[in-house]
């Protein structure tokens, strides 16, 4: 710990910010417990954009409420889980001390800018409350800022904008006093859960630009959630691909478009529109993402993955590395390519045991 | 356009409201099965008597013949709209109508006043907290209690509730209970609520002005007085806020505007009274203001079974009269309270809701 705060500066840049480590949040109904994420780990440095890429209902969302300690009952995060937050333990925390993570450490821009600012309350009045909680900012110097920020993220006539109300203003414009109205608060980080994905393309490319060189400016680092592997491709460093409640590939942006491993991988990269979809129709995946029910006891993408084969229904697949250059590693049976099927199944088999071992 | 151009606008279109609402009333009374000379008069009437009173309620001329329906109406309407609401008929003859009317006034104005404030200050906090407790026993606990009293009819619970006062039943201990009081009927304690104070005593035009200033002793009395009724009155006004209280703010406190200002920082307490307030207020205006409309209604009947001399009961009577003045001279006024309090409700919600705008849509 404090080896930490006495580092060099130089060192920190590679020093991850927020540590998740087998991060599980579940559900309780009364007929079944749904793992929305099950065991998932990454990490992300200062200054840096990391990715989270899956389809609907993969758990996404439920990662980034559970950073911001916003999982409601009958959610629950499981004992066991561990986010740190530049080297706190977030999952500990009682209500009033999460509070003063959120805002002024951990800022989150929502999906939907029409639902996510109060429709009561004027644009300026939101971000001055931002202000006033984080930073103790008030009056004259809060209006200040605030048309300072509104100007920022690029919405013109900022001053007078302030004292309008969100109906006022357009999608892509809401979405910016949404970020504007995060920056409020200084965060060191930002998640962003598809906060491009009720814009159209024009803003969506607006918006992404800005979220980059905010960026640089601030030094922030960002986790971003999307559907959409464009959007990806465009902003993460590194990519985290999520299917049903688990990250089943990790890779840095450029290795996982060249190189993409793990069959959802390549079947999405597939579906992605372009030239080859234009003469042969669009790939799909068939099927859909399962519920995730039942324990991690075997590969949740094997009823619809090319490639399954009898092993991939009751071994659970682990991460192993599967490039030499790159910090690259895949939750496939498939791999390490190098060894027989029986090797390859036997290694991940170990590998489980060893994880179900060192939790105990 | 401005809240004075948009008052303007409302109160000039409420002309015809009126105009509309007064007609079928008089259309109503003056097509109906009505005897008013016989009812005055008794059997034992004369022929000149009867032709005399004719003449003189304006039914028929001098000479005998009928007036025309619509030269009746115009005098009526005149009337009304010259503030003349002349004698009253058959409830108190020849009393002026509008002394009738202020008579019984206090009466009403203090059980509508508390059956608003009552439904007010018990219904909406236990509707947002059962919806801050949303599928907790408490919840259970406050929206059943929400429902029954929604579901009690009025004259079922005016009923029950005197009967169980005033007739020996199980709240008995009621008219007991701190001072002695009556349930029903209408204590004189009313016309001693307040004592005037001329404060501008010598002083030219200020002198006219007075400052009320309440009694407490008659108060007290007469809030223990008015309670049951009040309460009935109030009954599914309270359970309506419960209802739509907690509906409002579990929607409010769902909303991904929550999230974003939990994601701020913001403290619990501030985000329940500042970001979701003011949100559950607006689906609950049009069901606080739809209050008054079940006041004129419910107050005929609860003031009947309560006995309680107040305009409620003096509509009542005046139509089974019929008293034809003042029938029309209360209609008018209840048109005239709901017209405004629309225009209240339409101009509150310019100011809770920033949406709704005053704006022609063109």
């Amino acid at each position: 710990m404090s080896s930490e705060t006495h580092a060099d500066p130089t060192a920190g840049d590679t020093e991850p910010i927020l540590t998740v480590e087998n991060l599980q949040t579940a559900f309780y109904t009364d007929r079944e417990t749904i793992r929305a994420v099950d065991s998932i780990s990454f990490d992300v440095k200062r200054g840096e954009t990391v990715g989270i890429v899956g389809e609907s209902g993969s758990g996404k969302s439920v990662t980034a409420r559970s950073i911001m300690g916003l999982i409601d009952s009958p959610g629950r995060i499981m004992p066991g889980s561990s986010i740190k937050f530049q080297g706190q333990e977030l999952t500990e925390l009682s209500d009033a001390e999460y509070r003063s993570v959120r805002g002024s450490g951990i800022g989150m821009v929502f999906q939907d800018p029409q639902q996510s600012l109060n429709p009561v309350y004027t644009v300026g009045n939101q971000i001055r409350e931002s202000l006033k909680i984080n930073r103790g900012i008030t009056g004259e110097e809060a209006v200040e800022e605030a048309t300072d920020l509104l100007e920022a993220v690029g919405i013109p006539d900022a001053k007078r904008r302030l004292d309008e109300y969100p109906h006022q203003f357009s999608g892509g414009m809401r979405q910016r006093a949404v970020i504007a109205m995060m920056l409020a608060c200084d965060p060191d980080f930002l998640i962003c859960d598809e906060p491009t994905t009720a814009l159209d393309v024009t803003i969506q490319a607006q918006i992404l630009d800005l979220l980059k060189d905010l960026q640089e400016e601030r030094n922030l680092s960002i986790l971003f959630i999307t559907h959409d592997m464009g959007v990806i491709a465009d902003i993460a460093d590194r990519v985290n691909v999520m299917y049903a409640g688990q990250i089943v590939e990790q890779a840095p942006v450029e290795e996982l478009f060249a190189n993409p491993k793990h069959p959802y991988t390549r079947a999405l990269i597939d579906s992605i529109p372009g030239e080859h979809s234009r003469k042969e129709g669009l790939e799909t995946i068939e099927g859909e993402v399962p519920t995730p029910n039942e324990p991690a006891d075997h590969c949740r993408f094997a009823p619809r993955c090319p490639k399954a084969f009898d092993a991939c229904e009751n071994v659970p697949p682990q991460h192993v590395s599967v490039s030499d250059e790159h910090d690259h590693t895949a939750a496939c049976l498939l791999y390490p390519e190098d060894l027989t099927e029986s090797h390859r199944v036997e290694k991940h088999l170990s590998l489980a045991n060893d994880d179900t071992e060192g939790d105990t | 356009m401005n809240r004075g151009l948009y008052l303007i606008k409302r109160l000039l279109l409420a002309v015809p409201v009126m105009l509309f609402g007064l007609t079928l009333s008089f259309l109503i009374l003056y097509l109906g099965p009505i005897d008013p000379v016989g009812t005055i008069l008794g059997r034992q009437a004369t022929p000149e008597d009867i032709r005399q009173l004719r003449i003189q309620l304006n039914i028929i001329y001098p000479n005998g013949e009928p007036v025309p329906l619509w030269d009746q109406y115009l005098r009526v309407m005149w009337d009304l709209f010259t503030l003349e609401f002349g004698q009253s008929w058959t409830v108190q003859r020849q009393t002026p109508v509008i002394d009738l009317i202020v008579g019984r006034m206090p009466a009403t104005i203090w059980l509508g006043f508390w059956s608003v404030l009552i439904a007010l200050f018990v219904g909406i906090p236990l509707g947002l907290y059962a919806g801050l407790r949303a599928n907790t026993y408490r919840d259970y606990f406050a929206s059943g209690f929400g429902i029954i009293w929604r579901a009690m009819p009025n004259f079922w619970l005016a009923v029950i509730l005197a009967g169980l006062i005033t007739a020996g039943g199980a709240l008995d201990w009621y008219k007991d209970f701190i001072v002695t009081t009556t349930v029903t009927g209408t204590p004189d304690v009313l016309n001693n609520l307040f004592t005037l104070y001329h404060v501008f005593e010598g002083i030219p035009l200020l002198e006219a002005l007075a400052i009320p200033v309440p009694n407490l002793i008659p108060m007290a009395i007469a809030f223990k007085w008015i309670l049951p009724a009040a309460l009935v009155l109030g009954s599914s006004s309270m359970g309506n806020e419960v209802r739509i209280g907690r509906t409002a703010v579990l929607e409010s406190i769902n909303s991904k505007y929550v999230d974003t200002a939990k994601s701020k920082g913001v403290s619990g307490r501030k985000i329940i009274y500042k970001h979701v307030g003011r949100n559950a207020i607006i689906p609950l205006l049009p069901v606080i203001m739809g209050e008054f409309y079940l006041l004129i209604g419910g107050s005929v009947l609860v003031e009947q079974v309560f006995g309680i001399n107040g305009l409620g009961n003096l509509f009542f009577r005046s139509i089974l009269g019929p008293d034809i003045p003042l029938v029309m001279a209360l209609v008018f006024i209840f048109v005239i309270i709901q017209v405004t309090v629309n225009i209240v409700q339409d101009l509150l919600y310019t100011y809770i809701d920033p949406r709704i705008s005053l704006e022609d849509t063109q």
